[in-house]
Protein backbone atom coordinates (compact mmCIF):
# COMPACT_ATOMS: atom_id res chain seq x y z
CA UNK A 1 0.00 0.00 0.00
CA UNK A 2 1.15 3.61 -0.94
CA UNK A 3 0.99 6.63 0.46
CA UNK A 4 -2.45 7.50 1.77
CA UNK A 5 -4.13 10.49 -1.10
CA UNK A 6 -5.30 13.34 1.53
CA UNK A 7 -6.48 15.56 -1.02
CA UNK A 8 -6.64 16.54 -4.83
CA UNK A 9 -5.76 19.91 -4.74
CA UNK A 10 -8.49 21.17 -6.43
CA UNK A 11 -11.18 23.26 -4.61
CA UNK A 12 -14.30 21.28 -4.40
CA UNK A 13 -12.97 17.75 -5.74
CA UNK A 14 -13.38 15.33 -3.00
CA UNK A 15 -10.65 12.42 -3.31
CA UNK A 16 -12.27 9.18 -4.32
CA UNK A 17 -12.64 6.12 -2.31
CA UNK A 18 -12.02 3.08 -4.62
CA UNK A 19 -11.06 4.99 -8.02
CA UNK A 20 -10.65 1.32 -9.77
CA UNK A 21 -13.98 0.30 -8.98
CA UNK A 22 -15.93 3.24 -10.27
CA UNK A 23 -13.90 4.07 -13.30
CA UNK A 24 -14.31 0.29 -14.28
CA UNK A 25 -18.46 0.84 -13.63
CA UNK A 26 -18.42 3.75 -15.61
CA UNK A 27 -16.28 2.80 -18.82
CA UNK A 28 -18.82 -0.23 -19.31
CA UNK A 29 -21.85 2.28 -19.50
CA UNK A 30 -20.27 4.16 -21.69
CA UNK A 31 -19.47 1.13 -24.07
CA UNK A 32 -23.01 -0.38 -23.47
CA UNK A 33 -24.35 3.14 -24.45
CA UNK A 34 -22.32 3.30 -27.39
CA UNK A 35 -23.35 -0.25 -28.82
CA UNK A 36 -26.82 1.31 -28.84
CA UNK A 37 -25.49 3.08 -31.39
CA UNK A 38 -24.76 2.17 -35.67
CA UNK A 39 -21.54 1.03 -36.47
CA UNK A 40 -20.74 3.58 -38.71
CA UNK A 41 -20.95 6.11 -36.01
CA UNK A 42 -17.57 7.68 -36.52
CA UNK A 43 -18.35 8.99 -32.77
CA UNK A 44 -19.36 5.72 -31.68
CA UNK A 45 -15.75 4.68 -33.05
CA UNK A 46 -13.70 7.32 -31.71
CA UNK A 47 -15.39 7.52 -28.23
CA UNK A 48 -14.76 3.22 -27.84
CA UNK A 49 -11.48 3.47 -28.98
CA UNK A 50 -10.26 6.06 -26.19
CA UNK A 51 -12.42 4.30 -23.40
CA UNK A 52 -11.10 0.84 -24.64
CA UNK A 53 -7.47 2.46 -24.26
CA UNK A 54 -8.64 3.69 -20.35
CA UNK A 55 -10.35 0.34 -19.79
CA UNK A 56 -7.05 -1.60 -20.74
CA UNK A 57 -4.88 0.38 -18.05
CA UNK A 58 -7.45 -0.39 -15.49
CA UNK A 59 -6.65 -4.26 -16.58
CA UNK A 60 -3.01 -3.83 -16.27
CA UNK A 61 -2.55 -2.36 -12.98
CA UNK A 62 -5.04 -1.13 -9.83
CA UNK A 63 -2.82 1.03 -8.28
CA UNK A 64 -4.44 4.60 -8.38
CA UNK A 65 -1.19 6.11 -9.27
CA UNK A 66 -0.16 4.03 -11.94
CA UNK A 67 -3.71 4.27 -13.68
CA UNK A 68 -2.82 8.42 -13.33
CA UNK A 69 0.50 7.91 -14.93
CA UNK A 70 -0.36 5.29 -17.81
CA UNK A 71 -3.99 7.23 -18.80
CA UNK A 72 -2.07 10.45 -18.30
CA UNK A 73 -5.47 12.94 -18.50
CA UNK A 74 -5.14 14.00 -15.02
CA UNK A 75 -5.88 12.45 -11.58
CA UNK A 76 -8.26 10.17 -10.82
CA UNK A 77 -10.79 12.01 -9.42
CA UNK A 78 -10.97 14.23 -13.12
CA UNK A 79 -10.76 10.89 -15.03
CA UNK A 80 -13.94 10.29 -13.39
CA UNK A 81 -15.54 13.47 -13.87
CA UNK A 82 -14.45 13.11 -17.65
CA UNK A 83 -16.22 9.85 -17.41
CA UNK A 84 -19.22 10.62 -15.99
CA UNK A 85 -19.45 13.63 -18.84
CA UNK A 86 -18.62 11.37 -21.17
CA UNK A 87 -21.36 8.62 -20.41
CA UNK A 88 -23.92 11.60 -20.22
CA UNK A 89 -22.94 13.13 -23.45
CA UNK A 90 -23.23 9.81 -24.94
CA UNK A 91 -26.97 9.18 -23.85
CA UNK A 92 -27.58 12.80 -24.99
CA UNK A 93 -26.16 12.06 -28.58
CA UNK A 94 -28.67 8.48 -28.58
CA UNK A 95 -31.64 11.26 -28.86
CA UNK A 96 -29.48 13.47 -31.12
CA UNK A 97 -28.17 11.57 -34.14
CA UNK A 98 -25.23 13.53 -34.69
CA UNK A 99 -24.08 10.79 -37.86
CA UNK A 100 -26.97 11.77 -39.59
CA UNK A 101 -26.50 14.06 -42.91
CA UNK A 102 -26.32 17.73 -42.29
CA UNK A 103 -29.21 19.23 -41.11
CA UNK A 104 -29.52 22.44 -42.61
CA UNK A 105 -27.55 24.04 -45.11
CA UNK A 106 -26.14 27.13 -44.98
CA UNK A 107 -28.24 30.31 -46.67
CA UNK A 108 -25.98 32.01 -49.55
CA UNK A 109 -23.34 34.12 -48.99
CA UNK A 110 -24.09 33.40 -44.98
CA UNK A 111 -20.22 32.54 -44.22
CA UNK A 112 -18.59 34.68 -46.55
CA UNK A 113 -16.39 37.49 -45.50
CA UNK A 114 -16.15 40.27 -46.39
CA UNK A 115 -19.84 40.26 -46.92
CA UNK A 116 -20.95 40.36 -50.46
CA UNK A 117 -22.50 44.10 -50.66
CA UNK A 118 -26.71 43.25 -51.17
CA UNK B 1 -5.44 8.39 -33.08
CA UNK B 2 -7.72 9.80 -30.57
CA UNK B 3 -5.84 12.34 -29.42
CA UNK B 4 -5.38 15.11 -32.36
CA UNK B 5 -4.70 18.50 -29.10
CA UNK B 6 -1.69 18.45 -27.75
CA UNK B 7 -1.74 17.65 -24.13
CA UNK B 8 -0.23 20.44 -21.70
CA UNK B 9 2.76 19.66 -20.52
CA UNK B 10 1.97 18.78 -16.51
CA UNK B 11 -1.45 18.76 -16.99
CA UNK B 12 -1.48 15.02 -15.99
CA UNK B 13 0.63 15.79 -12.92
CA UNK B 14 -1.59 16.20 -9.92
CA UNK B 15 -0.65 18.98 -7.83
CA UNK B 16 1.63 18.88 -5.13
CA UNK B 17 2.91 15.26 -6.22
CA UNK B 18 6.52 15.31 -6.23
CA UNK B 19 6.27 11.65 -7.66
CA UNK B 20 4.89 12.36 -10.76
CA UNK B 21 7.10 15.64 -11.71
CA UNK B 22 9.93 13.66 -11.96
CA UNK B 23 8.75 11.52 -14.51
CA UNK B 24 8.38 11.33 -18.26
CA UNK B 25 5.23 11.82 -19.52
CA UNK B 26 3.77 9.37 -22.29
CA UNK B 27 1.51 10.81 -23.58
CA UNK B 28 3.29 14.19 -25.42
CA UNK B 29 4.19 11.96 -27.86
CA UNK B 30 0.72 10.65 -28.63
CA UNK B 31 0.65 13.84 -30.68
CA UNK B 32 -1.13 13.59 -34.09
CA UNK B 33 0.28 14.98 -37.14
CA UNK B 34 -1.68 13.30 -40.11
CA UNK B 35 -1.77 16.97 -42.62
CA UNK B 36 1.61 16.73 -44.03
CA UNK B 37 2.34 20.51 -43.78
CA UNK B 38 5.51 21.75 -45.53
CA UNK B 39 7.52 23.71 -42.98
CA UNK B 40 6.97 27.37 -44.18
CA UNK B 41 9.46 30.87 -44.17
CA UNK B 42 10.56 30.93 -40.19
CA UNK B 43 9.16 34.72 -39.80
CA UNK B 44 12.07 36.60 -38.64
CA UNK B 45 10.31 40.34 -38.26
CA UNK B 46 9.82 41.20 -34.69
CA UNK B 47 6.38 42.51 -34.89
CA UNK B 48 4.60 39.90 -36.72
CA UNK B 49 3.19 37.09 -34.70
CA UNK B 50 4.87 33.40 -35.70
CA UNK B 51 3.06 30.40 -36.59
CA UNK B 52 3.57 27.42 -34.99
CA UNK B 53 3.21 24.92 -37.75
CA UNK B 54 2.77 21.76 -35.44
CA UNK B 55 -0.11 23.65 -33.61
CA UNK B 56 -1.86 24.13 -36.90
CA UNK B 57 -1.63 20.90 -37.93
CA UNK B 58 -2.95 19.77 -34.64
CA UNK B 59 -6.18 22.34 -35.04
CA UNK B 60 -6.67 21.04 -38.44
CA UNK B 61 -6.67 17.55 -37.24
CA UNK B 62 -9.43 18.32 -34.77
CA UNK B 63 -11.46 20.39 -37.14
CA UNK B 64 -11.40 17.36 -39.24
CA UNK B 65 -12.29 15.12 -36.07
CA UNK B 66 -15.22 17.70 -34.81
CA UNK B 67 -16.50 17.73 -38.52
CA UNK B 68 -16.59 13.94 -38.65
CA UNK B 69 -17.94 13.24 -35.19
CA UNK B 70 -21.02 15.81 -36.16
CA UNK B 71 -21.73 15.67 -39.50
CA UNK B 72 -25.33 16.26 -39.08
CA UNK B 73 -24.10 20.12 -37.23
CA UNK B 74 -20.82 20.81 -38.88
CA UNK B 75 -21.71 23.59 -41.86
CA UNK B 76 -18.12 24.07 -42.35
CA UNK B 77 -14.84 24.38 -40.39
CA UNK B 78 -11.95 26.95 -40.78
CA UNK B 79 -8.97 28.61 -39.59
CA UNK B 80 -8.82 32.10 -39.62
CA UNK B 81 -5.42 34.32 -38.44
CA UNK B 82 -4.00 31.24 -39.03
CA UNK B 83 -4.16 29.80 -35.89
CA UNK B 84 -8.04 29.72 -34.63
CA UNK B 85 -10.02 27.38 -34.97
CA UNK B 86 -13.98 27.92 -36.40
CA UNK B 87 -16.83 25.66 -36.36
CA UNK B 88 -19.67 26.73 -38.15
CA UNK B 89 -22.80 25.42 -37.06
CA UNK B 90 -26.72 26.15 -38.22
CA UNK B 91 -28.66 27.54 -35.09
CA UNK B 92 -30.49 24.02 -34.10
CA UNK B 93 -27.62 22.97 -33.54
CA UNK B 94 -25.70 24.88 -30.53
CA UNK B 95 -26.47 22.07 -27.35
CA UNK B 96 -25.34 19.21 -29.19
CA UNK B 97 -22.06 21.02 -30.77
CA UNK B 98 -21.31 22.64 -27.38
CA UNK B 99 -22.10 19.05 -25.33
CA UNK B 100 -19.54 17.38 -27.47
CA UNK B 101 -16.70 20.22 -26.98
CA UNK B 102 -17.29 20.12 -23.54
CA UNK B 103 -17.88 16.28 -22.61
CA UNK B 104 -15.89 14.48 -24.90
CA UNK B 105 -13.02 12.94 -23.76
CA UNK B 106 -10.03 14.26 -26.52
CA UNK B 107 -12.22 17.58 -26.61
CA UNK B 108 -13.20 19.13 -22.75
CA UNK B 109 -13.58 22.55 -23.62
CA UNK B 110 -14.90 23.41 -20.37
CA UNK B 111 -14.97 27.31 -19.89
CA UNK B 112 -16.96 29.14 -21.55
CA UNK B 113 -14.95 32.45 -22.31
CA UNK B 114 -17.02 34.61 -24.11
CA UNK B 115 -20.17 34.83 -26.41
CA UNK B 116 -20.15 37.67 -29.02
CA UNK B 117 -22.83 38.71 -31.51
CA UNK B 118 -21.97 40.41 -34.88
CA UNK B 119 -24.78 42.45 -37.14
CA UNK B 120 -24.47 42.01 -41.30
CA UNK B 121 -27.52 43.73 -42.24
CA UNK B 122 -26.87 42.81 -46.28
CA UNK B 123 -27.30 38.78 -45.10
CA UNK B 124 -30.68 37.29 -44.90
CA UNK B 125 -30.08 35.79 -41.43
CA UNK B 126 -28.18 38.96 -40.38
CA UNK B 127 -26.63 38.16 -36.96
CA UNK B 128 -23.88 35.70 -36.54
CA UNK B 129 -23.68 34.37 -32.26
CA UNK B 130 -19.47 33.67 -31.97
CA UNK B 131 -18.90 31.05 -28.68
CA UNK B 132 -15.71 31.29 -27.57
CA UNK B 133 -14.69 28.37 -25.58
CA UNK B 134 -10.91 27.43 -23.88
CA UNK B 135 -9.83 23.73 -23.13
CA UNK B 136 -7.54 24.17 -19.86
CA UNK B 137 -6.93 20.47 -20.01
CA UNK B 138 -5.84 20.43 -23.69
CA UNK B 139 -4.18 23.95 -23.36
CA UNK B 140 -6.60 25.09 -26.59
CA UNK B 141 -9.49 27.33 -27.83
CA UNK B 142 -12.05 26.81 -29.99
CA UNK B 143 -14.66 29.38 -31.94
CA UNK B 144 -18.46 27.62 -32.58
CA UNK B 145 -20.70 30.23 -34.79
CA UNK B 146 -24.23 29.98 -35.69
CA UNK B 147 -26.76 33.00 -37.39
CA UNK B 148 -29.87 33.86 -37.15
CA UNK B 149 -32.59 36.62 -37.47
CA UNK B 150 -34.58 38.93 -35.90
CA UNK B 151 -37.21 36.63 -34.89
CA UNK B 152 -35.75 33.23 -34.85
CA UNK B 153 -34.89 32.35 -31.12
CA UNK B 154 -31.49 30.23 -30.91
CA UNK B 155 -31.39 27.61 -28.32
CA UNK B 156 -29.96 29.26 -24.95
CA UNK B 157 -26.56 27.16 -23.50
CA UNK B 158 -27.59 27.81 -20.25
CA UNK B 159 -27.79 24.12 -19.88
CA UNK B 160 -24.10 23.56 -21.23
CA UNK B 161 -21.90 26.60 -19.79
CA UNK B 162 -23.80 28.11 -16.66
CA UNK B 163 -21.33 31.16 -18.08
CA UNK B 164 -23.67 31.53 -21.00
CA UNK B 165 -26.65 33.17 -18.54
CA UNK B 166 -25.30 36.69 -18.67
CA UNK B 167 -23.57 36.64 -21.90
CA UNK B 168 -26.68 35.91 -24.00
CA UNK B 169 -28.45 38.50 -21.78
CA UNK B 170 -25.72 40.79 -23.47
CA UNK B 171 -26.49 39.18 -26.37
CA UNK B 172 -29.89 39.39 -26.07
CA UNK B 173 -29.57 43.81 -24.60
CA UNK B 174 -27.27 44.59 -27.83
CA UNK B 175 -28.62 42.57 -30.82
CA UNK B 176 -32.07 41.75 -29.73
CA UNK B 177 -31.11 38.52 -30.32
CA UNK B 178 -34.26 35.90 -28.60
CA UNK B 179 -32.93 32.83 -26.67
CA UNK B 180 -35.43 29.93 -26.16
CA UNK B 181 -35.12 28.10 -22.91
CA UNK B 182 -33.14 31.04 -21.35
CA UNK B 183 -34.00 30.89 -17.27
CA UNK B 184 -33.93 34.87 -16.62
CA UNK B 185 -33.78 37.09 -20.06
CA UNK B 186 -33.54 40.67 -19.38
CA UNK B 187 -31.98 43.61 -20.08
CA UNK B 188 -28.33 43.64 -18.68
CA UNK B 189 -26.30 46.51 -19.65
CA UNK B 190 -28.38 49.97 -21.06
CA UNK B 191 -30.61 51.76 -19.04
CA UNK B 192 -33.47 51.15 -17.00
CA UNK B 193 -36.46 51.88 -19.64
CA UNK B 194 -33.90 51.91 -22.61
CA UNK B 195 -35.55 51.02 -26.01
CA UNK B 196 -33.70 49.53 -29.07
CA UNK B 197 -30.73 47.43 -29.24
CA UNK B 198 -27.62 49.88 -29.65
CA UNK B 199 -25.63 47.47 -31.40
CA UNK B 200 -27.41 46.66 -34.58
CA UNK B 201 -26.45 48.39 -37.38
CA UNK B 202 -29.44 50.52 -38.18
CA UNK B 203 -29.30 51.93 -34.61
CA UNK B 204 -27.94 56.02 -35.13
CA UNK B 205 -25.17 56.46 -33.39
CA UNK B 206 -26.36 59.27 -30.95
CA UNK B 207 -29.06 57.52 -30.10
CA UNK B 208 -32.95 58.13 -29.86
CA UNK B 209 -33.29 59.93 -26.81
CA UNK B 210 -30.76 62.33 -24.32
CA UNK B 211 -31.05 62.40 -20.58
CA UNK B 212 -30.50 66.22 -18.92
CA UNK B 213 -31.47 67.51 -15.63
CA UNK B 214 -34.52 69.87 -15.36
CA UNK B 215 -34.14 72.82 -12.85
CA UNK B 216 -37.93 73.18 -12.79
CA UNK B 217 -38.87 69.76 -12.24
CA UNK B 218 -35.65 69.82 -10.05
CA UNK B 219 -35.32 65.52 -12.02
CA UNK B 220 -33.81 63.97 -14.50
CA UNK B 221 -35.86 64.19 -17.56
CA UNK B 222 -35.46 61.90 -21.16
CA UNK B 223 -36.46 63.85 -24.47
CA UNK B 224 -36.17 62.77 -27.98
CA UNK B 225 -33.08 64.16 -29.64
CA UNK B 226 -32.65 66.92 -31.01
CA UNK B 227 -29.61 67.65 -33.14
CA UNK B 228 -28.07 71.73 -33.68
CA UNK B 229 -27.33 70.33 -37.15
CA UNK B 230 -29.68 68.51 -39.87
CA UNK B 231 -28.44 65.31 -40.51
CA UNK B 232 -26.30 64.92 -43.60
CA UNK B 233 -25.83 61.59 -45.39
CA UNK B 234 -21.88 61.17 -45.22
CA UNK B 235 -20.78 58.92 -48.27
CA UNK B 236 -17.69 57.51 -46.78
CA UNK B 237 -16.63 54.55 -49.30
CA UNK B 238 -14.02 55.91 -51.45
CA UNK B 239 -14.23 55.27 -54.97
CA UNK B 240 -11.34 52.96 -55.59
CA UNK B 241 -10.72 49.45 -53.79
CA UNK B 242 -9.73 49.62 -50.44
CA UNK B 243 -7.79 46.10 -48.88
CA UNK B 244 -6.41 44.92 -52.32
CA UNK B 245 -3.81 42.69 -50.58
CA UNK B 246 -7.34 41.08 -49.46
CA UNK B 247 -8.53 39.45 -52.92
CA UNK B 248 -5.33 37.50 -53.69
CA UNK B 249 -5.11 35.73 -49.97
CA UNK B 250 -8.61 35.49 -47.95
CA UNK B 251 -8.41 35.94 -44.12
CA UNK B 252 -9.80 32.40 -43.88
CA UNK B 253 -8.89 28.79 -44.48
CA UNK B 254 -11.02 26.32 -45.13
CA UNK B 255 -10.90 22.73 -43.04
CA UNK B 256 -14.27 20.98 -44.23
CA UNK B 257 -16.98 22.37 -46.15
CA UNK B 258 -19.25 19.41 -45.33
CA UNK B 259 -22.30 21.66 -46.87
CA UNK B 260 -20.67 21.92 -50.58
CA UNK B 261 -18.33 18.60 -50.76
CA UNK B 262 -21.77 16.86 -51.33
CA UNK B 263 -22.32 15.64 -55.12
CA UNK B 264 -24.52 17.38 -57.19
CA UNK B 265 -27.77 15.40 -57.79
Amino acid sequence: MGLLKKTTGITGLAVAANPHHTLGALYGKILRTLQKMPETSVYRKYTEQIVRERAAVLTQTKDSFEIEKKINCGQDEELIIQAENELNLARKMLNWKPWEPLMAKPPKGQWEWPPSKA
Amino acid sequence: MSFFLKRTIGAGNGVGRAILNSTKIPGVQRVATKSTEKTPVQETRPTVAKLDPLQKAQLVDFGKYVADCLPKYVQKVQLTAGNELEVLIPPDAVIPVLSFLKDHHSAQFANLVDIAGMDVPSRSNRFEIIYNILSLRYNARIRVKTYTDELTPVDSACDVFKAANWYEREIWDMYGVFFANHPDLRRILTDYGFEGHPFRKDFPLSGYVEVRYDDEQKRVVVEPLELAQEFRRFELSAPWEQFPNFRANPVTEEVVNPSEDQPKK
